[in-house]
């Protein structure tokens, strides 16, 4: 369990007060959403890799989870309850989230995600206006050294239609994508993974001779020759061959005609090996032709010519990137990167992420982002509606900041130290708090009476620049001592003097 | 430890309460049901011979391991009680394990393949389900229901790795009904749609009509021995009996891969027969080379008869004795060997080293 001590605690405070007021200025406003969610609003595609990492429980037979992201979380209120405000919808949020993950340097199983989402947007100006608010907001929390990766799921997902393949296969592809482009995972191997996971190929390393022999399930010749009869027909021949053999499918909760029927469809899927082989070659050569902007722009552009893919993406992110400068952004690196996957997959256009140039030995992403446009339809809007949006990771940005040195406001010291002497004190003590209180100090009230000495002792080593003592003399004289750690000397003073003199030495 | 504090050392090692008893120093759980025999056999191959004076009783000693206590649990309590540290070791299965482990539960692992009670916690669907043959399948099926607004409902006893296993496999949406029954009959009944069960044989899937899938294997598992993290870092005594029960279980595991063959054969001197020995293939000479001695004839004389004895691996076994007969030996006599030790106990030492990670203490 990490906690936040003080001072860090209100160091992290301070940067999201930083980061949230920095949105404002661009007419975000704020949004809170509950931290304990329903499972479902994470699960919407089968296959989501975040699935793995959540935590989740069952509570009363209802399915919850702990967030494990915010966007999701601020769509289903946008789809709720802010749908007829005037588009677009600029909300910006900061709040913990949780994944079960192996802890390391920068990565926390609770972190605070602090963010913003464009909702009822689409376009390069949302896309430049998103991205250059990520930008100056990094730079406005004090951060010097920082990289913008940016690139556009859309080419990607162009081949892969292309290519035909199914959007378990898909989904399967864009999972491994991260591995493949950013961890230097061997496309030999996930070539396999992904086949294996699609169900085809050779599965004879996961399994031993317990398993059923025979059925590879794919294209032995019984599937493949009731293909021929087509789906309906040939359902019927195999009903009627089962029939026969006076062979009974008992599948449980699943009827025969459900088991025959989707048989018949599976053995008529072609083979995919060549186009997952395909797809993940694509990507490779896209993770080999990312580089600063001019040059990656041309080596994509004929790839994507020799591809015969569409080259709008690329215009995206070429028209987006050319409105910074107006924004005022010039972040110091820009790298276009169209293999960049992201682990979400709601993502639909421009990704982008923003990393710290100056961390070492822990990943250096402190911001991520992208357009996700079909994500209120899949929540049960009734139409798509383009959005985007990013979050930093706080401890993250935090880690980076302290990486580069950087000085963060830490906690406010207290300035007065007000010492009841005796029980008979306190009350003249805490009224006289509470004055000082008034005139914009922060006063500590010694509740513990720990004697002159005792205070003095404990401002001299907490560095409070004063003690006010109230003891019986002080009392019946209407007069407290003010003592002044710094200067070492000690005053009697009437109240309002007293308050007077500390409003303004401070 | 000599030369400081002789007295009470010797002390804490049996600790003599007022009435005279000594008190143990460690404590071993051992599985009650199920694999009770089977550890009990095992203990007993390995020289620790579980001395229980009535069947009945839940406590034993084991006579060559001076300060032991043996007490039987159910396999899952025996995890729980090293896990709390009221017993110090204990055998059960890796599957229970696996499903209870959690982060900071200050067990570790001792040896996790003890070689016996070998299982596997597979998933597995109604055999008419001829659609299915992979993990995949098992995928698209649940996301072919879910359309229909329901989840795929998995029985289970292991909730945590059916759990694991589903996300890891891109089953998001499913129900696991952990019932405690005949899991078996689950499908049959219309309880659940699949079940995740150990499987040893098969037969009792079989049996119910239920078949495994590709890719559908999520633990193989078998006996292993655990202990509590604290009891064997802090206590030097309890540490030292585990190094005995593991230096023990991994000679004997060991020694079931060796021979010790024994063959006569005559010759002009012991250096001449162990040129003979060592002529043919050098692994099968022994595992340094043969030991050469002296045959004296009962009759008297000297007929230069020598014994050539060599250990070889169990899998060379045919082809060593065939070499020792073309090295003139008629009569081969072969022993199983009882132990093998080598220089270092490796699993005590792994030990070690897991008992001064700190990396997952919190």
């Amino acid at each position: 369990m990490n906690d936040a001590l003080p001072p860090e605690d209100a160091r992290l405070r301070g940067l999201t007060a930083t980061l949230r007021d920095h949105f404002e200025r661009f007419g975000y406003r704020g949004i809170d959403t509950p931290v304990l969610e329903n499972l479902d609003l994470f699960l919407r595609k089968s296959g989501e890799e975040i699935a793995a990492r959540m935590y989740s429980f069952t509570h009363w037979n209802r399915k919850l989870c702990l967030r494990p992201e915010l966007t999701a979380s601020v769509m289903r209120a946008y789809v709720t309850s802010l749908r007829d405000r005037p588009l677009p919808v600029r909300v910006h949020y900061a709040g913990p989230t949780f994944r079960y993950e192996k802890p390391q340097r920068g990565r926390y199983r609770q972190f605070t995600q602090v963010g913003l989402e464009c909702i009822g947007a689409s376009g390069s100006a949302a896309d430049a206006e998103v991205l250059a608010t990520a930008c100056s907001a990094a730079r406005q929390a004090g951060l010097k050294g920082f990289r913008l990766v940016l690139g556009h799921l859309g080419v990607v997902l162009q081949l892969l239609e292309q290519l035909g393949i199914d959007e378990h296969g898909q989904n399967l592809i864009l999972g491994n994508m991260e591995a493949l482009a950013r961890r230097g995972a061997d496309p030999d191997e996930v070539v396999p993974r992904v086949l294996a996971l699609m169900g085809v190929g050779d599965t004879s390393h996961v399994e031993d001779a317990l398993v059923d022999e025979g059925d590879d399930g794919r294209l032995s010749p019984l599937p493949s020759l009731l293909a021929e009869f087509g789906s309906e027909g040939a359902a019927n021949v195999a009903s009627d061959l089962l029939a026969r053999a006076n062979l009974v499918l008992e599948g449980g909760s699943r009827t025969p005609e459900e088991i025959v029927s989707r048989l018949v469809a599976k053995a008529g899927r072609p083979d995919p090996t060549d186009r997952v082989a395909r797809a993940v070659e694509f990507i490779v050569q896209l993770q080999r032709s990312a580089g600063p902007p001019a040059e990656a722009f041309d080596r994509i552009g004929a790839l994507l010519a020799q591809h015969n893919l569409d080259p709008a993406p690329l215009l995206e992110i070429q028209r987006a990137l050319s409105l910074l400068p107006s924004y005022g952004v010039q972040p110091d690196e820009v790298e276009v990167d169209l293999s960049l996957g992201r682990g979400l997959r709601f993502y639909t256009g421009l990704v982008f992420e923003l990393h710290a140039t100056g961390v070492r030995g822990m990943s250096s992403q402190i911001a991520g982002g992208g357009r996700y446009d079909e994500l209120v339809r899949s929540l049960g809007g009734h139409e798509s509606i383009p959005a985007c949006g990013f979050s930093f990771g706080l401890e993250r940005l935090k880690l980076a900041l302290d990486a580069e040195g950087a000085e963060l406001a830490g906690d406010r010291s207290v300035q007065v130290v007000v010492a009841p002497i005796e029980d008979a004190d306190d009350a003249v003590a805490i009224e006289l708090s509470a004055q000082l209180r008034g005139v914009g100090l922060d006063v500590e009230l010694d509740v513990r009476h720990r004697g002159v000495r005792g205070n003095l002792r404990h401002a001299d080593r907490e560095g409070i620049p004063y003690v006010v003592i109230v003891g019986e003399r002080e009392r019946l004289t209407g007069q407290p001592l003010l003592r002044d750690m710094q200067a070492r000397t000690e005053r009697a003073h009437d109240v309002g003097a007293l308050i007077e003199t500390l409003r303004t030495a401070r | 430890m000599t030369a400081v504090a002789p007295i009470p050392s010797r002390r804490d090692h049996l600790r003599i309460r007022r009435n005279g008893t000594a008190t143990h120093t460690l404590r071993i759980a051992l599985p009650s049901k199920g694999m009770e025999q089977q550890t009990l056999d095992f203990l007993a191959t390995c020289g620790m011979k579980v001395n229980r004076p009535n069947p009945r009783q839940y406590r034993a000693t084991i006579p060559a391991l001076a300060g032991v206590e043996v007490l039987f649990q159910r396999a899952t309590d025996v995890f729980a009680k090293v896990a709390e540290g009221s017993v110090d070791l204990g055998i059960t299965g890796y599957d229970i394990v696996r499903e209870h482990q959690r982060e900071d539960d200050g067990v570790v692992m001792l040896e996790k393949a003890l070689g016996y009670a070998g299982c596997a916690l597979v998933l597995a669907v109604p055999e008419g389900w001829i659609d299915v043959s992979s993990v995949t399948d098992v995928a698209e099926i649940a996301a072919e229901f879910r359309r229909k607004g329901r989840d795929l409902r998995v029985a289970s006893k292991y909730p945590n790795l059916s759990r694991q296993f589903l996300f890891d496999n891109g089953i998001n949406y499913f129900t696991i009904e952990e019932s405690s029954g005949a899991l078996e009959a689950a499908p049959a009944l219309n309880a659940a749609d699949v079940i995740v069960d150990l499987v040893s044989s098969g037969v009792t899937l079989r049996e119910n009509r239920l078949k495994r899938v590709a890719g559908g294997t999520i633990v193989e598992s078998q006996a292993c021995l655990i202990g509590n993290r604290a009891a064997l870092r802090d206590n030097l005594e309890k540490r030292e009996i585990a190094r005995q029960v593991l230096e023990l279980i991994e000679a004997q595991m060991r020694s079931r891969d060796y021979y010790s063959l024994t063959g006569n054969i005559q010759g002009d001197s012991p250096e001449a027969v162990a040129r003979r020995v060592t002529s043919s293939h050098a692994e099968l000479a022994g595992l340094r080379g043969p030991t050469i001695s002296k045959v004296y004839h009962k009759g008297g004389g000297d007929e230069g008869w020598y014994a050539a004895t060599v250990v070889v691996q169990s899998k060379l076994l045919l082809p060593a004795i065939d070499a020792l007969r073309k090295a003139g030996a008629g009569d081969v006599s072969v022993v199983q060997l009882r132990y093998a030790f080598q220089s270092r106990c490796w699993s005590f030492e792994a030990l070690v080293r897991q008992l001064h990670d700190t990396s997952n203490d919190d």
